[in-house]
């Protein structure tokens, strides 16, 4: 079956083929950093525009580069919870549309549900149950997957999520956007032991996580230098950062697969894409006989694939929407209890 | 020429279906903030009642603004959509225009005004209707009604939804009590009229880059720009 996927939950506009669930045709996005750069941060109303102008051609260069018309299309998958709404309502307006005129089934599908997929889109051999932890500038969420669209959710961050202290240190910093990347290069040239910063919650037992105050600790500890105009000791700092959050991660989410009783850990989102993440997590797994899983770099940010591999799970279980489907900006991934 | 006229710039799907000049349906669906959730049920609706499908259509019409930023991105949207995936034409009518086309057997200047949100901005323009024919004057408005009726030197027919509360205004400013109105709301079916006239002589936007009319920009850039120009003022100076 061809599923035609849509995301545009956030600042990536983005279409995609995906047959049968498993092999991406083409993956194409638009993403519109440049736009927000000058602001440090996503503008929802800048968003939202820039979405309606690129989504036909998004489309469009999807369908051409996995050599499909849209005639082959054989349902419709987009994100149509959790995000910004002017900017959900636009790939909504666009899917529904399709589906409507091409008489094929529409499926709403959560942007988290996406990301789990992408793991699992990525990495065949991914194992279910397996506890998978999303974490990108919007999320910082772990969820035991127990079967295909059978989740429970453990935690999430009380705060900020770990890609928006990425963000918002770098903006302090003035370092660039995104804060990710520009922090993962830095840091390689950075002694990461050199500040010793706190690791919020890292003992509690519970699965959440906290981020706000690791960034106003690291803001404060810098607040009287940068005001006195010293130079500070940029890589050093960015190296401690990171890995004060990479070591909360991977600890979180060690424990969160052991109280589970699984060995599998499946990594996605924007900050799965962290270089010094990947490296902690694969040692970490090695150390105490687990597995840890990450997808494609293509598909870690958001992205349309992740979405129609989901829409096709959904599908298959007989699940679709019928052409009321609205956005919902804010609502957690469906409970959903297996056995 | 069959064509479908949408517009969502406003509280309601408005769908219209003209023939060339003849109007088939022109409906408007309340819908508050249901817009998205109703419009291709809407569309499917209106279509079914004419015993037509989407394949019997030869080009589409869509509101491009102004008017609610979210609204004429739905619009737009599922247009933008229609026409792609039928390969048929689409032809953008500003809302504007399609407001004023409602006096066009009005001698006098006709000034349609659209409610641009909250603190009683609105969105205008001034249009006049000779032989059939309809001429844009001047710019579009962004603006408090006094501002606008600044703008009035000659004598003027106002169309609008609740237009009662922007004539008193306009009266208010201008110390006279002589301004004609008309009320009335943004029709689908004009939408498609406007387009079909357009779309059978050849002229259509190009699909995928059609884009909305906002007329204002988000307030993050005009933040950033009006911050730029102090700047510049201050270096000036």
């Amino acid at each position: 079956m061809l599923v035609l996927g849509i995301e545009t939950s956030c600042d990536e506009t983005s279409a995609a083929l995906v047959a049968d669930g498993r092999t991406v045709l083409s993956n194409i996005i638009a993403n519109q950093l440049e736009l927000h750069r000058k602001y440090g941060g996503v503008v929802p109303e800048i968003a939202a525009r820039r979405h309606t102008e690129l989504i036909g051609y998004v489309i469009n260069e999807a369908l051409d580069a996995g050599g499909r018309t849209l005639r082959d299309v054989e349902a419709v998958a987009v994100t149509a919870k959790q995000g910004l709404v002017g900017s959900l309502l636009v790939g909504v307006a666009a899917a529904k549309t399709l589906s409507y005129m091409l008489r094929v089934p529409l499926i709403g599908v959560h942007h988290i549900e996406g990301h789990i997929f992408a793991g699992m889109l990525s990495n065949p051999e991914l194992p279910l149950p397996h506890v998978c932890l999303t974490v990108s500038g919007g999320h910082t969420l772990l969820v035991h997957v127990r079967d295909y669209c059978k989740y429970e959710l453990l935690g999430g961050t009380v705060d900020d999520a770990a890609g928006e202290a990425f963000d918002k240190i770098a903006k302090f910093f003035d370092l660039g956007f995104p804060g990710g990347p520009v922090i993962d290069r830095l840091a390689t040239q950075g002694n990461r032991k050199a500040f010793h910063f706190p690791r919020p919650l890292l003992k509690a037992e519970a699965n959440y996580f906290s981020f706000s105050g690791l960034k106003t600790a690291v803001i404060n500890a810098f607040k009287s230098e940068l005001a006195s105009g010293e130079t500070l000791p940029l890589a050093d700092i960015a190296a401690s950062f990171q890995e004060a959050v990479v070591d909360v991660l991977v600890t979180k989410a060690m424990r969160a697969a052991k109280q589970c009783g699984v060995s599998a850990i499946s990594v996605t989102g924007g900050v799965s894409a962290n270089r010094r993440l990947r490296e902690v997590f694969s040692a970490t797994c090695k150390r105490e006989d687990a597995s840890v899983y990450f997808p494609a770099l293509s598909l870690c940010t958001d992205n349309a694939a992740m979405i129609a591999a989901a829409g096709q799970a959904r599908l298959a279980l007989g699940q679709a929407d019928d052409m009321s489907l609205d956005v919902i900006p804010n609502v957690p991934l469906e409970v959903q209890h297996a056995g | 020429m069959l064509v479908l006229g949408i517009d969502t710039s406003g509280y309601a799907n408005a769908i219209g279906l003209v023939d060339g000049e003849r109007v088939l349906a022109d409906f408007a669906f309340a819908t508050r903030n249901e817009s998205l959730a109703r419009i291709t049920l809407n569309v499917d609706n209106v279509l079914r009642e004419n015993g037509l499908g989407l394949e019997d259509i030869g080009g589409f019409g869509v509101g491009l603004g102004p008017g609610s930023w979210t609204g004429i991105r739905i619009g737009v949207t599922v247009g933008k959509m229609l026409a792609y995936g039928t390969g048929k034409p689409i032809k953008g009518i500003a809302t504007l225009e399609a407001l004023a086309y409602e006096a066009r057997d009005v001698q006098k200047l006709v000034c349609p005004i659209i409610g641009a949100g909250a603190g009683g901005a609105v969105y205008a323009a001034f249009y006049r209707f000779q032989n059939g024919e309809i001429h844009h004057e001047g710019d579009y408005y962004v603006g408090d009604i006094p501002g606008l009726a600044d703008l009035i030197t000659e004598p003027v027919v106002l169309v609008a939804t609740k237009v009662a509360e922007y004539r008193d205004a306009i009266c208010q400013r201008l110390k006279s009590d002589t301004i004609e109105t008309m009320e009335k709301a943004l029709s689908g079916a004009v939408v498609a009229r406007l387009a079909a006239a357009h779309l059978e002589d050849g002229r259509h936007d190009d699909t995928l880059a059609l884009a909305p009319l906002y007329l204002k920009e988000s307030t993050a850039r005009a933040f950033v720009n009006r911050y730029r120009k102090q700047v510049q003022a201050t270096q000036q100076g």
